[in-house]
C-alpha cells in the first residue's frame, strides 16, 4: 500500500497526530521542551503532507476547478450497519483541512508558554487535530459523528485544565451545549439512517457516492458488477436487499444527498411529528446541533465563556477551526440531504444569521474584556456565514437566478477561511499583551503602539481584516454575502448593510483603546515588551495570508468554487422541480403557505 | 488603420497603471525599510515624493502625450456663445479602439441648441458616450454571468483627474518634506501630558507618514482609475482607512485618534447606504461596469451599466431595464405582503400596466441613486455626515491640504461625476438639496471659527456643497471644473495655513496678526487663494482667478434651474448668500492672520518665513490657483469632453413630472450670464467689503456683533449642535443597545441555561432522593438480602458429612440426567 493510495495517504494525514499522541502518552517522560517541539513537528509534518495535496508527486493531487469528489476511498467498518470508512475531498472540505493542518502548526507554536502538565497537553491536543482533519474529510454520517465527538472531549479538558480561573464553567458549558448539538445530530443521524435505501440509487449515483471504487477506464456498471461479486458484506446486503425489495440503509452523506434530492424517494417526506415531514424535523435538529458550534444566536453564550478561559491556542483553534465545523455541516449535511425542509426554513436560517450578525456586532460593542469582544466579533461574523448558506433559496417563488445564490454560499464559504485566518490572528494578538501583562481589561491598556510597533502593526492588520477592509480577507467573503442578500430579500439586506456600521464601530474603538493614546495605563506596565520571534513568526504568516487572501481571492475560490457551484446548481435545479411538483400536487391553499413562509420575517 | 492610433490609446491603461502602482511600490518599499531609510527615514520622504512625482510626469505623458493628440480640443475656448458651428458627436459612438477618427469629428459635444440662438431646449439630440476605453486586469470573483473584477475606465475626466491628484499630491509631499522635519528626530508632543506631568517625547516618525501618503495616493488613483463601481467601493474603503491613519497620526493625542475613529465610523455610515445602492443595481443590472466591456473584435460581450440604462434607442435617455422594472415588481410584493402573490393580482397589474411601465423601475433607480450618494455624503463630508471633516483637522497640515481638502473629499464629488448617468432627476435633486443645505450649514458656522484649519476645513465642506449642488442641477462640467479648481485654491490655502502654524505654532487666528511682515510668500500666495476662493474677477468679461469661472458657471445654472422651477427658489438662494458668506470669512481669516498688530507678540516674534521646500509648492499651487481655470487653457473644453453619456438635453423627471433639469448650455446663454454674473460678484464683493469693515478698518467691533447676535452666535459656535445632536441621538443609545444586549446574553440566556441545570440538578436531587434510595437502592437492597438469606439457609445443607454429599451429588445427576432426556425428548 503506498502513499499514493488515497486511502493511506489521507488515513496517515487524519492519524499521524493521534499516533504520535499514543507515543507520547505510552513512552516515560520526557522533556517539556522535547515533548512540545516533537508536538509542533507533528502538526508541520500534517501540514506538509496536507500541502502535497497540491502536488501529485506524492499521495493523491487535488486539483483546482473539478468539482466532484477527489481522492476519494471506502473500507468497510461496520458492515451490518453498512458503515464505512469513507472518507474524501471536494473544494467545500479541502480549504478547510488545510486550514485545520495550517492553524494546528501555528497554535502549538504559541502554546509555547503552557507550563503545566505539557504531555497531557500535546497528547490531547494532537488528539484534537486528528479529530479535526477527519471531521472534515468523513463522508459517511457515522465516521462523521464519531471524529466530531473526538474532538469534543480534548477540547473539554484543554480548556478545563488549562483555561483561566473560571475555566470549569466554561469547559462544563462548552460541553453541555455541544453535547447537546450532538445528541440532536445523534437523533437525525438515525432518523436518516432509518429511512433510507441504498438500493433507489443506480451504479452511477452509487459510484459518485463513494461506495464502491471506479477504476480508470471503468464504467460505473462494471465497477458495481465487480463489487457485486467481491466479498463485501455490505455488496451482498445491496444485492439481497435489491431483490427482496427490503430497504438497505446507509450512513452514506453523499448517498444520502443523492436520496434527498431524489425526487421520486419519498423516505424522508414520510410524517414524523406534528405534521412535519421525517427531513424537516432532520433538518432543525441537524441545523440546532451545527448552529450551536458556529454559534449563532441564541446558542451562542458558551462561546465567550469558552474563550476567555481557554489558553490563547485553544482560542485560536476553537474560532478559526471549531466553529467553522458548524457552517461546514450546513453547507455539507444540512442542506443537501433536506432540501425541501431547507428550502421551507430558508427564511429562519437568514432570519438566525442577520439576528447573529447584529447581536453580536451589538453584544461586542459594550464589552469591557478584550477577549470576549473579539469572541463576539465571532458571533458576528459568523453570523455572515449562516445568511450566505442561507440564501441558497434566493428568489424562492419568483424567477430563478441562481448566481446570487453562488454568490452568497462562496461567499459565505470564503468568509469562513478569511475568519479562520483573522479570528484566530485576532485571539493569538490578544494572547501576546495577556502573556505580558496579565490582564485583559480594554480601559487599562493604552499606548502600546509606542512599546511595541511591529506588534501593534500586525494586530491592527488583523483586526482590519476582522473589520473588513477591502484588500483584506474579510472584505471578500462579507461583500459576497452582503451583496447576494438583496435579491432573497432587502430587509435582510438593508440590515447585513448595516452591521459594517457596528463592525466599525467597536474594531475603531478596541483599538483607540488598547493600541493608541500617549501611554500604557494598567499593570506590568514594564513587561510589554516587544514581540519575540517565535510570536513573529506566527502572526506574520497569518497577516501574510490576510492580504493574499484579500488581494488575490481565487487563490481559494479556484479551489472551492466548483464544488459550491455544482451543489448550488444541483439545488437549483432540484427547487425547480419541487415548485413545479408543489403546484401539481398540493393545492392552491398550500402553496400560498409556502410563498408565505418563504417570505422573510425579521425579528 | 489600427497601428498607431490604436497603439496610442492602448499605451493609455499603462500608463496610467503605472502611474497608480507607482506610490504603492513607494508604500511597501517603505514599509518595510522605511526606518533605515537615511537618517531616521529622511531618505523616505524623496522616496515617496519620487514615486508621486513619477506618476505625475506619467500622468502628464497620458494627457498630452497620448490623450491629447488623440482627442484634440475643439476649436472654441471658453464657452458662451461663441460657439457658432455644430458639431455633431456620432463619430464618437465608436469611440475607442479608432480614437483617431473620432478626434475627427471634431468637437466632442454639441452646441446645436446655443447655435441656433437658444430656440427652446429638448429638441436638440442627446449626446452619446464620451471617447473612453476600459477593460479588466482580473477578477475577483465570477459567479455565473456576475462578475466583480478590477478594471479600468479611462475617458478625459479620468486623464484630468490623474495629473490633478498627482500634481497636487508631488506638491503636497514636496511640502511635507519640510514641514514635517519636526519628525526627524526625537519629537516633543506638546499636547500630551504624561501622568507624570511631562511632555511626551517620542521617536520621529517621518517616514511613517510617507508611508501613509504613498498608500494615500494609490488609493485615490484607484478610485480615479475604477472600471466599475465595486472596485470604487474597494478603494473608497482604503482611501477611509488611510484619512483613519492620517487623522490619527498623533496617535498619542485622544483627541487625534476620536477624530480618526469619527471620521471612518462617520463614513462608514455613508458606505451603508452605497452598499444599499450597490446591491439595487447589482440585483437588478448583474453589472457593475461603467463602461462595454469588448472583445478584441470590438463586439460588446457585456454591457455596461450606463449603456443598459441609457441606450440608443432611448436617444440616450435614462430609462430603467426591464430587469429594474421586475425587480421592484418583486421588491414591492414583497413589502406588500400578500396580494401581490395572489392570482388577481394580475389583473390589477395589467390595467396598470401601461401606466406604470413609464414609472417601473424608476424608484428602484432613485433608490440606487440616492444610496450610492449616500457615499459620497460621507466622503464628501456633506450634511447630514459633514461632522467628521473639521474633526479631521487633528492630522498634520499636509494632510488636511492632500486628502481633507483637495482629494479624497472631493472623491464623493467625482464619484458623483463619475456615475452622473445613473442618477435619475428625482436623485439629483436630492443631492442639489444636499449640497445646497451644506453650503449654507458650513458657511455659516465658518464665520464664527478662530481656528485657521478649521475655518479652511468648513469653507471645504460648503464648496463641496456647491459642487454637488452644481452637480444635482445638472451642470456637469460645472461642478466637476469647480473640483478642479477648488482642489488647487484649496491646497494652497491649507499649506499657507500650515505654513503659518509651522511659524506660530497654534491654530488659534486669535493669536495671530500682522504675519505678514514676517511671511510675505505666505501672505500673498494666501491672499491669491482667498481672492481664487470667492471667484474674484472683472465681471462680463473673461479675466479672473480660476474660481471666477468655476462659480460663476454654478450660479449660473442655478438661475437656468430656477427659471425652469421657480419653485426651488432655495436652490438659488442659497448660493448667492453662501457666496458673500464665503467672502466674509475667508477675508475675516485673511485680515485676522496677516493683517493689523500682532496679537500674541510672543508668538509673533518667533514666526519665520517657512524654509523653500515649503514656498515653492506655495508658489506652484498659486500659479494653478490662479490660471487654471483660463479659458484658453482649454480646461472646461477637456471637461465637455468627458460629458458622460445622455446629459446633454433638458431632461424631465418622471415620479416628478414638473421636475425640469435644463440643458447645462443654455445657462451660458448671454441673459443669463450676466445676470449670474452680476450677482455673483455682487455677493463676493459685499461679503469682502463687510470683513474689510470689520476685520481691517475696524469700523465695528466683532465682539459687539458678537453680543448683539447671541444666540446666532452660540449656535454657530457650537456648530448647530450636530455633533451634540449626534451623540445624544446616534452614539448613546448604540452604546445602551450594546449594554442591554451584553445584559440579555448575561442575564437571560445564561440565566435560564443556569436556570436549567439548577433545574436538572434539582430533579436529579429528586431522583435520588425518591428513585433511587426507594425504589433501586431499596431493589438492590432486596437482592442483597434475598441472597443473604439464601445463603443463610444454604449454610444448613453444609455439614461436612460426606455420605450426604455422595447423595446430594448423586440425586443431582440424576436430575439432570432426567431433565435432560425430557427435554431431549420433546
Amino acid at each position: 500500500m503506498s502513499l499514493n493510495d488515497p486511502a493511506a495517504f489521507l488515513s496517515l494525514l487524519v492519524f499521524l497526530p493521534a499516533l504520535v499522541a499514543l507515543v507520547l502518552a505510552v513512552t516515560p517522560r520526557w522533556s517539556d521542551e522535547a515533548t512540545k517541539f516533537v508536538s509542533l513537528g507533528t502538526t508541520f509534518v500534517t501540514f506538509l503532507l496536507s500541502l502535497f495535496l497540491f502536488r501529485s508527486d506524492i499521495g493523491p493531487e487535488f486539483e483546482a476547478g473539478v468539482a466532484e469528489m477527489q481522492a476519494m476511498f471506502a473500507v468497510d467498518w461496520i458492515p451490518s450497519f453498512g458503515v464505512q470508512y469513507l472518507m474524501g475531498l471536494d473544494g467545500i472540505s479541502f480549504p478547510l483541512v488545510i486550514l485545520t493542518s495550517f492553524l494546528s502548526v501555528l497554535a502549538m507554536a504559541a502554546s509555547w508558554p503552557i507550563q503545566k502538565n505539557v504531555k497531557a497537553y500535546c497528547v490531547l491536543y494532537l488528539l484534537l487535530v486528528t479529530g479535526m482533519l477527519g471531521v472534515f474529510m468523513a463522508l459517511d454520517f457515522f465516521l462523521f459523528y464519531v471524529f466530531f465527538e473526538v474532538m469534543l472531549l480534548p477540547m473539554y479538558f484543554l480548556i478545563g485544565v488549562w483555561g483561566g480561573p473560571r475555566r470549569e464553567y466554561a469547559a462544563i458549558k462548552f460541553f453541555l451545549y455541544t453535547l447537546l448539538g450532538s445528541v440532536l445530530m445523534l437523533i437525525a443521524i438515525l432518523m436518516l439512517y432509518f429511512n433510507s435505501d441504498l438500493t433507489r440509487l443506480d451504479a452511477q449515483q452509487l459510484a459518485d457516492s463513494g461506495v464502491f471504487p471506479v477504476a480508470a477506464e471503468q464504467s460505473a456498471d462494471e465497477a458495481m458488477a465487480a463489487w457485486l461479486e467481491s466479498d463485501s458484506v455490505l455488496a451482498a446486503d445491496y444485492a439481497a436487499g435489491k431483490e427482496a425489495g427490503r430497504e438497505v440503509h446507509t450512513f452514506n452523506i453523499l448517498a444520502l444527498q443523492q436520496l434527498g434530492q431524489d425526487a421520486d424517494f419519498s423516505g424522508f417526506d414520510k410524517e414524523a411529528l406534528f405534521g412535519k415531514s421525517i427531513q424537516w424535523w432532520a433538518f432543525v435538529l441537524l441545523f440546532i446541533g451545527f448552529i450551536i458550534k458556529v454559534p449563532s444566536v441564541p446558542f451562542h453564550t458558551w462561546l465567550p465563556d469558552a474563550h476567555v478561559e481557554a489558553p490563547t491556542p485553544i482560542s485560536m483553534i476553537l474560532a478559526g477551526i471549531l466553529l467553522k465545523l458548524g457552517g461546514y455541516g450546513i453547507i455539507r449535511i444540512c442542506y443537501p440531504i433536506c432540501p425541501a425542509a431547507g428550502f421551507e426554513l430558508a427564511n429562519v436560517v437568514c432570519g438566525i444569521g442577520v439576528v447573529s450578525m447584529v447581536y453580536g456586532a451589538f453584544a461586542a460593542l459594550a464589552q469591557k474584556d478584550f477577549k470576549r469582544m473579539v469572541a463576539y466579533s465571532s458571533v458576528s461574523h459568523m453570523g455572515y456565514v449562516v445568511l450566505g448558506l442561507g440564501v441558497w433559496s434566493a428568489n424562492a417563488g419568483t424567477e430563478y437566478n441562481p448566481d446570487y445564490w453562488k454568490m452568497g454560499v462562496n461567499g459565505a464559504m470564503f468568509q469562513m477561511i478569511a475568519h479562520g485566518i483573522s479570528s484566530a490572528g485576532m485571539f493569538f494578538m490578544v494572547g501576546v499583551v495577556y502573556d505580558r501583562v496579565h490582564h485583559r481589561n480594554l480601559e487599562e491598556f493604552g499606548g502600546l503602539f509606542g512599546k511595541m510597533p511591529l506588534y501593534t502593526g500586525m494586530a491592527i492588520a488583523l483586526f482590519f481584516a476582522g473589520l473588513g477592509l477591502p484588500g483584506l480577507c474579510g472584505f471578500i467573503g462579507e461583500v459576497f454575502v452582503v451583496l447576494s442578500v438583496w435579491k432573497y430579500s432587502y430587509v435582510l439586506a438593508v440590515i447585513s448593510a448595516f452591521v459594517v456600521i457596528l463592525t466599525a464601530g467597536y474594531i475603531l474603538w478596541a483599538i483607540q483603546r488598547v493600541y493608541l493614546g500617549a501611554e500604557y495605563k494598567g499593570p506590568h506596565g514594564d513587561a510589554l515588551t516587544p514581540m519575540t520571534m517565535r510570536e513573529t513568526a506566527i502572526g506574520a504568516p497569518l497577516v501574510a495570508l490576510a492580504i493574499v487572501f484579500g488581494v488575490y481571492p481565487r487563490a481559494i475560490l479556484d479551489y472551492m468554487q466548483p464544488s459550491v457551484d455544482r451543489q448550488v446548481e444541483q439545488l437549483a435545479a432540484w427547487t425547480e422541480g419541487y415548485e413545479d411538483r408543489l403546484k401539481t400536487t398540493r393545492a392552491i391553499i398550500d402553496e400560498d403557505d409556502q410563498m408565505a413562509s418563504a417570505r422573510p420575517t425579521v425579528n | 488603420m489600427e497601428s498607431t492610433a490604436t497603439n496610442a490609446l492602448d499605451l493609455l491603461p499603462l500608463l496610467l497603471c503605472g502611474a497608480w502602482l507607482t506610490p504603492l511600490a513607494s508604500f511597501v518599499a517603505i514599509l518595510f525599510f522605511g526606518k533605515h531609510m537615511g537618517a531616521h527615514g529622511k531618505t523616505a520622504g524623496l522616496v515617496a515624493t519620487g514615486a508621486i512625482g513619477f506618476s505625475f510626469l506619467l500622468s502628464c505623458i497620458a494627457l498630452f502625450g497620448v490623450w491629447l493628440p488623440e482627442h484634440p480640443l475643439s476649436g472654441g475656448h471658453g464657452h458662451g456663445g461663441e460657439h457658432s458651428e455644430e458639431h455633431h458627436g456620432e463619430e464618437h459612438g465608436d469611440e475607442h479602439g479608432d480614437g483617431s477618427h473620432a478626434a475627427l469629428g471634431g468637437s466632442p459635444y454639441q452646441l446645436t441648441a446655443l447655435a441656433g440662438g437658444g430656440d427652446g431646449h429638448g429638441d436638440h439630440a442627446n449626446n452619446p458616450a464620451p471617447p473612453h476605453i476600459n477593460g479588466e486586469w482580473y477578477s475577483l470573483g465570477e459567479f455565473g454571468d456576475l462578475k466583480l473584477t478590477i478594471g479600468y475606465y479611462i475617458d478625459s475626466l479620468t486623464v484630468l483627474m490623474f495629473c490633478m491628484v498627482t500634481l497636487i499630491a508631488t506638491c503636497v509631499h514636496l511640502y511635507a518634506t519640510g514641514y514635517m522635519h519636526d519628525e526627524l528626530h526625537d519629537f516633543t508632543d506638546p499636547e500630551v501630558t504624561l501622568d507624570n506631568g511631562e511632555l511626551l517625547t517620542r521617536p520621529g516618525r517621518y517616514w511613517r507618514f510617507f508611508q501613509y501618503l504613498s498608500l494615500f495616493c494609490f488609493s485615490m488613483l484607484g478610485i480615479v482609475i475604477a472600471g466599475n463601481i465595486a472596485m470604487v467601493f474597494v478603494f473608497w474603503e482604503l482611501v477611509g482607512i488611510c484619512s483613519y491613519f492620517l487623522i490619527g497620526f498623533y496617535v498619542e493625542r485622544k483627541s487625534a485618534s476620536t477624530a480618526a475613529n469619527k471620521a471612518f465610523i462617520v463614513n462608514r455610515v455613508g458606505d451603508f447606504g452605497m452598499l444599499i445602492g450597490l446591491m439595487a443595481l447589482w440585483s437588478s443590472l448583474g453589472t457593475f461596469s461603467f463602461g462595454d466591456l469588448k472583445n478584441a473584435e470590438g463586439e460588446v460581450v457585456e454591457q455596461g451599466m450606463f449603456s443598459q440604462l441609457r441606450t440608443e434607442e432611448n436617444d440616450y435617455k435614462l430609462v430603467p431595464t426591464e430587469s429594474m422594472a421586475v425587480e421592484q415588481a418583486r421588491l414591492s410584493s414583497d413589502s406588500e405582503g400578500e396580494e401581490a402573490a395572489e392570482g388577481e393580482a394580475a389583473e390589477a397589474t395589467e390595467e396598470d400596466a401601461t401606466e406604470e411601465t413609464d414609472k417601473s423601475g424608476q424608484w428602484l433607480l432613485f433608490i440606487a441613486g440616492v444610496g450610492i450618494f449616500c457615499g459620497c455624503v460621507g466622503k464628501s463630508a456633506q450634511f447630514p455626515l459633514h461632522v467628521w471633516l473639521p474633526d479631521a483637522m487633528e492630522g498634520p497640515t499636509p494632510v488636511s491640504a492632500l486628502v481633507h481638502s483637495a482629494t479624497m473629499v472631493a472623491a464623493g464629488v467625482y464619484l458623483v461625476g463619475r456615475f452622473f448617468p445613473v442618477f435619475s432627476p428625482e436623485a439629483l435633486l436630492v443631492i442639489a438639496y444636499v449640497g445646497c443645505i451644506t453650503l449654507f450649514l458650513a458657511a455659516t458656522i465658518a464665520i464664527t471659527a478662530t481656528d485657521i484649519k478649521r475655518v479652511l476645513a468648513y469653507s471645504t465642506v460648503s464648496q463641496l456643497g456647491y459642487m454637488m449642488l452644481a452637480l444635482g442641477l445638472g451642470a456637469w462640467t460645472a461642478g466637476i471644473f469647480h473640483l478642479i479648481t477648488h482642489a488647487f485654491f484649496k491646497g494652497l490655502l491649507f499649506m499657507c495655513s500650515g505654513s503659518v502654524i509651522h511659524a506660530v505654532h497654534t491654530n488659534e487666528m486669535t493669536e495671530m496678526g500682522g504675519l505678514r511682515k514676517k511671511m510675505p510668500i505666505t501672505a500673498y500666495t494666501m491672499l491669491v487663494g482667498c481672492l481664487a476662493i470667492i471667484g474674484a474677477g472683472i465681471p462680463l468679461t473673461k479675466i479672473g482667478l480660476s474660481g471666477y469661472y468655476s462659480k460663476d458657471a454654478i450660479i449660473e445654472q442655478a438661475f437656468s434651474f430656477f427659471g425652469e422651477n421657480p419653485g426651488h427658489s432655495l436652490l438659488l438662494v442659497a448660493p448667492v448668500i453662501g457666496a458673500m458668506i464665503t467672502a466674509f470669512y475667508m477675508f475675516r481669516l485673511w485680515y485676522m492672520t496677516f493683517c493689523g498688530e500682532p496679537r500674541d507678540a510672543h508668538r509673533y516674534d518667533h514666526a519665520h518665513e517657512s524654509p523653500s521646500s515649503m514656498t515653492t509648492p506655495l508658489l506652484i499651487m498659486s500659479f494653478f490657483a490662479i490660471a487654471v481655470g483660463w479659458p484658453f487653457l482649454g480646461l472646461v473644453d477637456l471637461l465637455e469632453q468627458g460629458r458622460p453619456i445622455g446629459t446633454q438635453a433638458t431632461t424631465q423627471g418622471v415620479l416628478l413630472p414638473s421636475l425640469v433639469l435644463p440643458d447645462e448650455h443654455l445657462s451660458h446663454l448671454e441673459p443669463i450670464k450676466t445676470q449670474a454674473g452680476l450677482t455673483a460678484f455682487t455677493a463676493a464683493a459685499a461679503g469682502l467689503l463687510l470683513a474689510t469693515v470689520i476685520y481691517l478698518w475696524r469700523a465695528l467691533n466683532p465682539a459687539e456683533i458678537k453680543q448683539t447676535f447671541t444666540p446666532l452666535y452660540r449656535a454657530l459656535w457650537n456648530k448647530w449642535w450636530f455633533d451634540e445632536l449626534y451623540h445624544v441621538v446616534f452614539t448613546l443609545p448604540t452604546l445602551a443597545l450594546g449594554k442591554v444586549i451584553a445584559a440579555i446574553d448575561k442575564n437571560l440566556i445564561d440565566g435560564l441555561i443556569h436556570a436549567s441545570a439548577r433545574g436538572s440538578r434539582g430533579v436529579s436531587k429528586v431522583v435520588e432522593l425518591v428513585f433511587d434510595r426507594t425504589v433501586i437502592d431499596g431493589s438492590v437492597n432486596a437482592f442483597a438480602r434475598g441472597t443473604w438469606d439464601v445463603g443463610v439457609w444454604l449454610k444448613r445443607i453444609q455439614t461436612g458429612s460426606l455420605r450426604q454429599y455422595v447423595m446430594f451429588i448423586a440425586v443431582g445427576t440424576l436430575f439432570v440426567y432426567l431433565a435432560a432426556t425430557v427435554v431431549w425428548l420433546s
